[in-house]
């Protein structure tokens, strides 16, 4: 790993336009990206929020929601998206229509691999000029990074064409620091560490000037800080002889241990991170108890100073 | 479903001995490559020649599964694993909810990480009548990032790999752990997708002449096409296409195979699940969509189900010593009774579907996965939440 990686903290990042937030599958992405969305437009009454999920099909598909007053909610669809954007390059909507109704060009823009992706983020990459903050809920790890890798994938296939060029403006957005920041949301568990390391490298090969920011998400409480003697009698995770906890109460101070364990996976790494402790959901209303707790957290941490 | 021999009640067994394949689906992070993993093991000690088939695991299972080289062949682990079992000790044996006492000496355990882009060259290999050919599609810019991470191109290779290895006879339990997605069917999309690419009428009018009325509009249609993208990339779509259509019969007739084997009695689905409310609108979507393929659902694994808090609600809060101990109490309480809602609301709505559904549940471990030996104890520890024992 590099450590000549200069990594600012979060509180710096939030303060760009466009905020990809991304990260495996679980952990928590949306409720963060959200509260992000929520706590930008509580901290900014004058400044318009944009935030968008990608084909949630929980809501309605490429319907965009005001849910506040300065909050705006997208479900952004590649098909939506797909003749606007046509519409938009060839200026005239008959003319686009006979592209887009056209059965090949439908069959094309279904069946290829990462047209999906490229339409996608260049909604994004496009709606930014309309908001002052775009925050970007992305797809879970591997299907994410497809998103970046079609943008450049198709800039070197479509060479000469009008799409080449806005790949590679959206590319150039992408890249600058001043512009954009990528938000690696993770757990404390080994699994998504691993991976938003990975996703980590792979960002940075692709904008090397723009390195990525971590957010660790759900952090237990630390019970093991309060009993030194027990933690050191149980030693570390690896040497414990089965993975299965004998009860609820083993269980909690296990986790505290493992959780400081795994975080060494970023220390090593070089890597500083933020933190966002685990909030207890509430059984009826999951999503909305936890975006409200994030939301009310990010504040309180001072993540938006 | 024909009772098993061995005299194993535990439904899941049922599936691992009369299932000669069984997919793996879920939304990514429940867990479902470990379950996966787990499932494997437990087929092997039941006397299975079993293997796991995982696309992308976490560098930690996939050394724990000798799959951290690289490599596109299944990986031996029976020798590894009969050295497990001898060396169990006896406290953690006892601790396991559904021990297997006696392995089976016919039970194998094997582990395979295909590599998709070779997988896919390959498959193009055995379509091709010609080498040029499959060097024309292979060498295509088109086919190159086609074949690479794209959604489809995965699932798609997983499924041919499913379709070779049974073909082999050398497994009777095969687990498929599909790739990580935001949506569980996007696996069962990915065929329908890859047909639609090789729909000879499409890709007819790339490759072939077509008659006037269509022409013209198909002529406007690539003129604009064109125009966005460029002539270099009109100049590849048209290479790729005309290989497409070289080799489209035989594929359409692979992917037939790989549907219709789906279809069959050898293979069941299982949903791994986390237990929250939030998910089940996931399993019922799911549910909906399998039966419309005519797949067969085998049942729902809640996997990372939570521990009850420690305390009961009669003890009162200055029972505890610090704060970190009342907020994770307070956490495991919360996580509790989302889990009973959960259980709740599945069981009321199968109930409303008429369906006979079963499921084991797994509970939350208290580290990762790190050797073989840890899933060979996640192998013997699932159970049935109690709620749902009558359904």
């Amino acid at each position: 790993m590099d450590s000549k990686v200069d990594r600012s903290p979060l509180a710096e990042g939030l303060k760009r336009k466009i905020l990809f937030i991304s990260g495996k599958g679980g952990v928590g992405k949306t409720c963060v990206s959200l509260a992000l969305a929520r706590a930008l437009s509580e901290n900014h009454a004058k400044k318009k929020i944009l935030w968008v999920t990608f084909e949630d099909p929980a809501t309605p598909l490429g319907v965009l929601k005001q849910t506040r007053d300065n909050l705006w909610e997208l479900n952004c669809e590649s098909s939506v998206a797909f003749e606007e954007y046509i519409e938009l390059k060839l200026g005239i909507p008959a003319l686009a229509k006979v592209f887009t109704q056209n059965k090949l060009m439908k069959y094309l823009a279904k069946a290829a691999p990462g047209i999906h992706e490229l339409v996608l983020l260049g909604k994004v990459w496009y709606e930014r000029s309309h908001y002052d903050h775009v925050i970007v809920d992305m797809p879970s790890t591997g299907y994410g990074l497809a998103m970046f890798q079609s943008t450049r994938n198709f800039s070197q296939l479509f060479q000469g064409g009008p799409l080449h060029n806005d790949a590679e403006d959206m590319l150039k957005s992408f890249k600058n620091p001043s512009e954009c920041a990528q938000i690696i949301i993770s757990l404390p568990e080994e699994m998504p560490l691993q991976e938003s390391l990975e996703l980590d490298q792979f960002l940075l090969k692709l904008f090397p000037k723009n390195p990525p920011f971590f957010l660790v998400n759900r952090v237990f409480p630390h019970l093991a800080a309060d009993d030194p003697e027990r933690m050191e009698q149980l030693g570390t995770p690896p040497t414990w002889m089965s993975p299965i906890p004998k009860d609820g109460e083993d269980y909690a101070f296990r986790r505290s241990i493992l959780e400081k364990h795994n975080l060494r996976l970023l220390s090593d790494a070089n890597i500083s991170w933020s933190e966002l402790e685990f909030i207890a959901p509430d059984a009826e209303r999951t999503q909305e108890s936890i975006v409200h707790g994030i939301t009310h957290e990010i504040l309180q941490r001072g993540y938006l100073r | 479903m024909k009772k098993s021999t061995t005299g194993s009640e535990l439904w899941i067994d049922q599936i691992l001995l009369n299932r000669k394949i069984i997919i793996t689906s879920g939304t990514g992070g429940v867990g479902k490559t470990t379950v996966s993993a787990a499932l494997a093991v437990r087929a092997a000690l039941l006397g299975k020649r079993a293997i796991v088939v995982t696309i992308d695991p976490a560098k930690r299972l996939a050394t724990s599964l000798g799959l951290s080289g690289l490599g596109n062949d299944p990986m031996d682990l029976t020798e590894r694993l009969d050295d497990l079992l001898m060396g169990l000790p006896a406290g953690l044996r006892n601790g396991l909810s559904h021990p297997i006492d006696h392995r089976s000496s016919q039970g194998r355990l094997y582990a395979l990480m295909p590599d998709a882009q070779e997988t896919f060259e390959r498959f193009v290999g055995s379509l091709s009548s010609h080498p040029s050919i499959t060097k024309r599609v292979i060498e295509n810019p088109i086919f190159q990032i086609f074949s690479k991470e794209f959604s489809g191109a995965n699932e798609y290779m997983a499924l041919q790999r499913l379709l070779a290895l049974h073909k082999t006879g050398d497994y009777d339990c095969i687990i498929l752990d599909t790739p990580p997605s935001r949506n569980a069917l996007a696996f069962l999309e990915a065929p329908q997708l890859l047909a639609r690419f090789f729909d000879e009428k499409l890709i007819r009018w790339l490759v072939l002449p077509a008659n006037k009325i269509v022409a013209i509009g198909m002529k406007k249609a690539l003129g604009l096409l064109e125009k966005l993208t460029g002539a270099a990339f009109m100049t590849h779509l048209f290479e790729f296409a005309s290989a497409l259509f070289d080799i489209r019969l035989k594929f359409s007739g692979a992917l037939n195979q790989v549907t219709e084997l789906l279809k069959s009695q050898d293979v069941g689905f299982l949903m791994v699940s986390n237990p929250s409310p939030d998910t089940l609108s996931d399993i019922f979507h799911f549910l909906d969509n399998l039966k419309g393929h005519g797949f067969h659902f085998e049942g729902i694994i809640f996997n990372r189900t939570h521990f009850s808090p420690w305390k009961t609600s009669s003890e009162t809060l200055q029972d505890f010593e610090t704060p970190a101990q009342r907020h994770a109490h307070k956490i495991l309480e919360a996580l509790s009774a989302r889990q009973r809602k959960a259980i709740q609301l599945l069981s009321v709505a199968l109930r409303e579907r008429k369906l006979q559904t079963q499921g084991v549940t797994l509970p939350e471990l208290s580290r990762d996965v790190h050797q073989l030996s840890d899933l060979l104890v996640i192998a013997q520890a699932w159970t049935w939440p109690k709620n749902l024992e009558n359904l």
